[in-house]
């Protein structure tokens, strides 16, 4: 913890060049309706990949907030989303995932909210993607009869992360890895109220059951997208616990009973143990092929999660033609390749 | 038996008031009450087999164990008049490992541990290995559970059997891992046990107290 304040007053010095937009430009200033119009039309939108992972790859200590590194590493974030950008990512989520008050109170860093997430729009905005993605993860906490969290709590800690993250001005909000659809109406709830004009999209983590996949509350997929679409997400669909095969089989029941956008953001394969060292046995070409049969069925934005790092990406680009956002560097721009070992 | 009666089907039904009333009644009754336990017992494993099914999901889970937790709450006490008491049949320490925010797994796990008897100290998610190791001391755990959901945090999991041994507990503790990237082969390599989902947890963690 002590590193990390010491580390905080480094903002000012911050390496990277300023960005290419300006920053603290008012949210009529962002990119939302050409983010809603892509969304809806087009080729399909690439995502960036695993996020937490690539800090961890990174040096981020474990007992550190990744969020905290928006402001104590701001550098390697950039990198980070820069390598996804030169990759192909079209839009990259912002170093946000745990940035609510609740989750940031565990680190003693609830009166930064504000502060860290305008720095992760920032930073993802020095990458310069097409479009920044503010980033919404769970809040931590969970409802009755699983945990004790009260609603309004919830909303309240949403409502605070998206009023900072529209206020630096994202191009959309993705609520991601909700696993009870009370708490992703919630959040979706809060994001218009505290965001309003800032496109909202929202995804669940899924399970395979017996008789379909579901969330580990029980609530079954299309029920899911159904209940937030009609609640008016702009886009809706899965991210994180199952790998791309499974995922691919996600993506046709999504297909066939989501009535708005669908967003899928599958894990790199289930890793495997090689000589006590862990690795991914899946290569980014099969998982490229996985992702892109999905936006040939219709998902209109597709990326990665947990395991997953630039050269999925790169794959992906290649597999869904047309001209990657960086070139060539892309092959180069990975940080650790997921078939290391990771230790 | 009708089945309202039945504390087995009040756990399976995750009524709590309806277990305690019953198990009340059987108090007040004079009834077996080992035969009680056995029936709650038999409840919360149905109650897991239906979650490996699919059918039930994990707020099913936490209520039957609350449904659970509330009849033994009754039964107890009067088992130990009777000095027939039930010990739990074990301590565990569970969490997920540090770096990792992973925590539904480790809920699901805990939630049938306790259920079935073992007295649980649940320390949540991003738990550092000191913390396990403390607790461990404290409760005189004899089981140590750590899921870890990432490839990057399965490490941890085997620096916690370090740590764990270099605490002098190797001998009284036992480790226990989980979490979708974790495999058997990978437990063995580290000196753990391995359960690859929360029922199998619980058989697991019981043969782990056969001496």
């Amino acid at each position: 913890m002590s590193g990390r304040s010491a580390d905080m007053g480094t903002l000012e010095g911050f390496p990277c060049p300023p960005a290419m937009e300006p920053v603290g430009r008012s949210p009529s200033g962002s990119h939302a309706t050409e983010f809603l119009d892509r969304l809806r039309a087009g080729p399909p939108l690439v995502l960036d990949g695993g996020l937490g992972t690539m800090l961890q790859s990174a040096g981020l200590e474990r007992g550190t907030a990744p969020d905290a590194w928006n402001l104590a590493k701001p550098d390697a974030v950039v990198a980070v989303h820069r390598a996804y950008v030169l990759a192909g990512s079209e839009a990259v989520h912002t170093n946000s995932f745990g940035a609510n008050p609740i989750r940031l109170g565990r680190f003693g860093l609830a009166d930064r909210t504000v502060e860290v997430n305008a720095a992760a729009v920032r930073l993802a905005r020095a990458a310069a993607p097409a479009f920044v993605i503010g980033d919404v993860g769970p809040s931590g906490e969970y409802l009755p009869p699983v945990g004790q969290a009260d609603p309004a709590r919830l909303r309240a800690a949403f409502a605070a992360q998206a009023q900072a993250l529209a206020a630096a001005a994202v191009d959309a909000l993705h609520v991601e890895t909700m696993s009870d659809l009370r708490e992703a109406r919630l959040a979706l709830e809060a994001l218009r109220e505290a965001a309003p004009g800032v496109p909202v999209m929202v995804s669940l983590t899924f399970e395979r059951k017996r008789r379909g996949f579901f969330t580990v509350m029980g609530d079954h997929l299309a029920v899911v997208l159904a209940d937030l679409a009609r609640a008016g997400a702009d886009a809706v669909g899965a991210n994180c616990s199952i790998a791309s095969p499974a995922m691919r089989e996600l993506a046709l029941e999504a297909l066939a009973t989501a009535t708005v956008p669908v967003v899928l953001q599958p894990n790199a394969g289930t890793p495997d143990l090689m000589g006590g060292a862990v690795v991914y046995r899946q290569s980014p070409e099969e998982f490229a092929e996985d992702v892109a049969a999905m936006a040939k069925a219709g998902a209109r934005a597709v990326g990665g999660c947990c395991g997953t790092d630039p050269r999925f990406i790169a794959a992906l680009r290649a597999r869904l033609g047309g001209a990657p956002a960086g070139g060539d560097e892309a092959a180069g721009g990975g940080a650790p390749a997921g078939g290391e070992a990771v230790s | 038996m009708a089945s309202e009666r039945d504390l087995m089907q009040a756990v399976i039904d995750g009524d709590a008031g309806r277990a305690r009333a019953l198990a009340e009644a059987a108090v007040s009754a004079g009834d077996d009450l080992l035969a009680a336990v056995e029936r709650l017992v038999a409840g919360i494993r149905r109650v897991g087999e239906l979650w490996e099914e699919g059918e039930y999901f994990l707020p099913e889970l936490v209520q039957g164990a609350e449904a659970m937790k509330a009849a033994m709450a009754v039964v107890n006490p009067a088992l130990g008049a009777r000095q027939l008491s039930r010990q739990p049949r074990g301590r565990v320490v569970i969490g997920t490992v540090q770096g990792d925010v992973h925590d539904i797994g480790k809920t699901l796990v805990g939630t049938l541990l306790a259920a079935n008897g073992f007295e649980v100290h649940d320390l949540g998610a991003d738990v550092p290995i000191a913390a396990f190791v403390a607790k461990a001391r404290e409760t005189h755990a004899q089981i140590v559970g750590a899921s870890a959901l990432l490839t990057t945090t399965m490490p941890v999991q085997r620096e916690l059997v370090a740590a764990l041994a270099a605490a002098g507990l190797a001998g009284s503790v036992k480790v226990l891992v989980g979490g979708a990237p974790t495999t058997a082969a990978w437990a063995r390599a580290i000196g753990a046990a391995y359960a690859e989902n929360a029922l199998r947890a619980v058989a697991v963690a019981e043969s782990l107290l056969r001496p």
